[in-house]
């Protein structure tokens, strides 16, 4: 096999390795396609399977979809691209001198550019007993099959994390008909993306439901043989449990590449808007990535997938060739638990005198609305059960557009995007995406046609 | 490389100085969307069909009826985790494969026009489906252009709506 490798090399077309066939590996696969059609490319991931949806896998849990909903490409994909896949392979090491992968099964690969989108990983607990059988996390397709297949003898599940894959795994083994009770450190649930009073919310709403919720614990020992019986918390009470689910966020899976030394708690990679990292060759996308937070205005980790889509997208041309800055990352999130939708992106707390909080509540439809504000600009909302707005706020947000004449509709009940449609006019800049001036092209002359306002 | 604007493929657009704010674009598109097409057939169904554009008021007298904008690089595709949102590079349409929604919000989050919506409970997984125009596929002209007493509405391409709005 290698001497073809070398033989395609030594001809015009380069080879392109991607490690990752997640949500920003396949971006990036599908972005060099788009511009290069001869090179040769090939995708490494570590699991077997063909390309699935990590966020899905919580559906998959509860039995709301089934395991053929959850390939988010067609069974032809890697044929069709004319991709070639190396699945169930690891990398063993990066020699990046002679631009060659090591692969744990001790075969050699060399790549004229490399993306790293290897993602990230459950986050491990020092808890006694972890190791113990029906104890696991969800981040593989094989973890929510090994939960699957306890459900039929486990009756009571421990979830330890209150933050968004935890409250979603115990949504999910609820509706399997499973008692769920979630260990919560922290003061509140979702303290990661939401503020106190929309998080409870949300624990009203779960704790209408069924789930229990214990805050302000943590787990200290995991009982049991070599099955889980119960968790011991550090007030010493005994939960018993057949089912421990260990849900403490992800951290990144960079070992393969070196991280910023002087910044030991961003496990990360950093890069430039390039998506390019101090390596020429080697670009990153995605959870594994360390990118330019537009709100926090520093480097930060927020690894979602539709930052993990347009990273991978933008690293997948520049590989190609092309030369396009990355607009840089901000965090946000999408809950919905029993029928309880809430969406929050940004600065969600603010953190000063600069920082300004603009909040309208309608208890009877258990409606909140939160906007902050900093120099004219919003940089963070959260809203409770009614969503629909959010796409509008997020992207002024993100354009940076000075929001003054209009702040006092922004929380109201009654904003729309027909009250952003002046703004297009006014800061033409600012808008930067075409369909904008679609909408507000044929604003112009309204003042002639209604001289309404003339009158009062 | 963001693909170029294109300015010949259709969208519909609506022209403000001439809406008149009556909503009859919604109804039109809701019956669209029905499963009988018929107005006083569909008010029966359950769950009542849903409309994907809204008349919305930029201030008094001055309205706007707004839907998908099919953007040239539309969030939603993006945003997508099922992957069932795609934009289909020769018709520049954007679609939801609402076999493959399982109703996460997350098009909605970052959609900047407020132009996806979610409707519970239908088809058989008790899941929340996300809805937007989709240029009423079997129709030549969509509903809502076809039944706008005011003509505010057009179904055309880039170029011919800003030729006719040029200043």
């Amino acid at each position: 096999m290698k001497p073809a490798v070398n033989l395609k090399k030594s001809m015009q077309n380069k080879t392109f390795v991607v490690i990752g066939n997640s949500a920003a590996g396949l971006a990036g696969i599908e972005a060099i396609r788009k511009l290069d059609k001869n090179s040769r490319i090939i995708n490494i991931s570590q699991e077997p399977y063909r390309p699935y949806s990590r966020c899905l896998l919580s559906y998959y849990l509860a039995g709301l979809i089934s395991q053929e909903q959850l390939w988010i490409r067609p069974a032809n994909y890697y044929k069709d691209l004319g991709v070639e896949p190396l699945l169930g392979c690891s990398v063993e090491a990066i020699d990046r001198k002679n631009k060659t992968l090591k692969l744990k099964k001790g075969n050699e690969l060399n790549y004229d550019k490399l993306l790293c989108a290897a993602g990230s990983s459950a986050k491990q607990i020092e808890v006694a007993g972890v190791q113990k059988k029906g104890v696991f996390c969800l981040r593989t397709l094989d973890d929510a099959k090994g939960i699957l297949s306890l459900l039929g003898e486990a009756k009571d599940a421990v979830i330890l994390g209150g933050g968004l894959i935890g409250l979603r795994v115990a949504c999910a083994l609820k509706k399997r008909g499973i008692r769920v009770r979630v260990i919560v450190k922290s003061s509140s649930i979702l303290s990661q993306i939401l503020d106190v009073e929309s998080a409870d919310m949300i624990m009203r709403r779960l704790k209408a439901n069924g789930v229990e919720i214990l805050i302000g614990r943590a787990a200290q020992e995991i009982l049991g043989k070599d099955r889980v019986k119960a968790v011991v918390l550090d007030d010493a009470s005994r939960l018993d449990a057949e089912l421990v689910i260990i849900a403490k966020g992800v951290s990144a899976n960079s070992q393969l590449l070196e991280k910023n030394s002087e910044n030991s708690q961003d496990e990360a990679i950093p890069c430039d808007e390039y998506m390019k990292t101090k390596d020429p060759a080697v670009f990153v996308a995605g959870d594994v990535a360390l990118t330019y937070d537009i709100f926090k205005r520093a480097a930060a980790m927020n690894a979602i997938w539709p930052n993990a889509v347009r990273q991978g997208k933008l690293a997948g041309l520049n590989i190609a060739g092309e030369n396009i800055a990355y607009e840089g990352a901000c965090a946000m999130n999408a809950v919905d638990f029993f029928g309880y939708p809430v969406i929050s992106f940004g600065i969600i707390k603010a953190r000063g005198n600069d920082f300004e909080e603009l909040i309208q509540r309608d208890p009877s439809r258990s409606i909140y609305r939160k906007v902050v504000i900093r120099d004219k600009r919003i940089i963070g909302c959260v809203i409770a059960n009614d969503i629909q707005r959010h796409g509008i706020l997020l992207n002024l947000a993100k354009n940076a557009v000075d929001i003054s004449s209009i702040k006092n509709l922004l929380v109201d009940e009654y904003f729309d995007f027909a009250k952003v449609i002046p703004l297009i006019k006014k800061q033409k800049a600012a808008f930067k995406q075409p369909e904008y001036s679609d909408v507000a092209l044929s604003y112009a002359g309204i003042k002639k046609l209604f001289p309404v306002s003339s009158f009062l | 490389m963001p693909q170029p604007y294109s300015m010949e493929s259709k969208k519909i657009f609506c022209d403000i100085s001439k809406c008149q704010g009556c909503k009859t674009c919604e109804l039109a598109c809701a019956v669209e969307h029905s499963a009988s097409k018929d107005l006083f057939l569909a008010l029966l169904e359950s769950p009542l069909p849903k409309k994907r554009r809204d008349t919305q008021f930029i201030e008094q007298h001055v309205s706007c009826s707004i839907s998908c904008q099919y953007c040239q690089d539309p969030p939603c595709v993006e945003a997508c985790m099922a992957s069932c949102i795609s934009k289909d590079e020769k018709s520049e349409k954007v679609e939801i494969d609402q076999t493959r929604c399982v109703g996460c919000s997350m098009c909605i989050m970052v959609c900047p026009f407020a132009a996806i919506s979610s409707q519970a409970g239908i088809g058989e997984k008790s899941l929340a489906l996300a809805l937007k125009c989709d240029l009423c596929p079997d129709r030549d002209s969509p509903a809502c252009v076809d039944s706008c007493p005011s003509k505010a509405l057009s179904f055309e391409t880039r170029s011919e709506f800003e030729k006719k709005h040029a200043k």
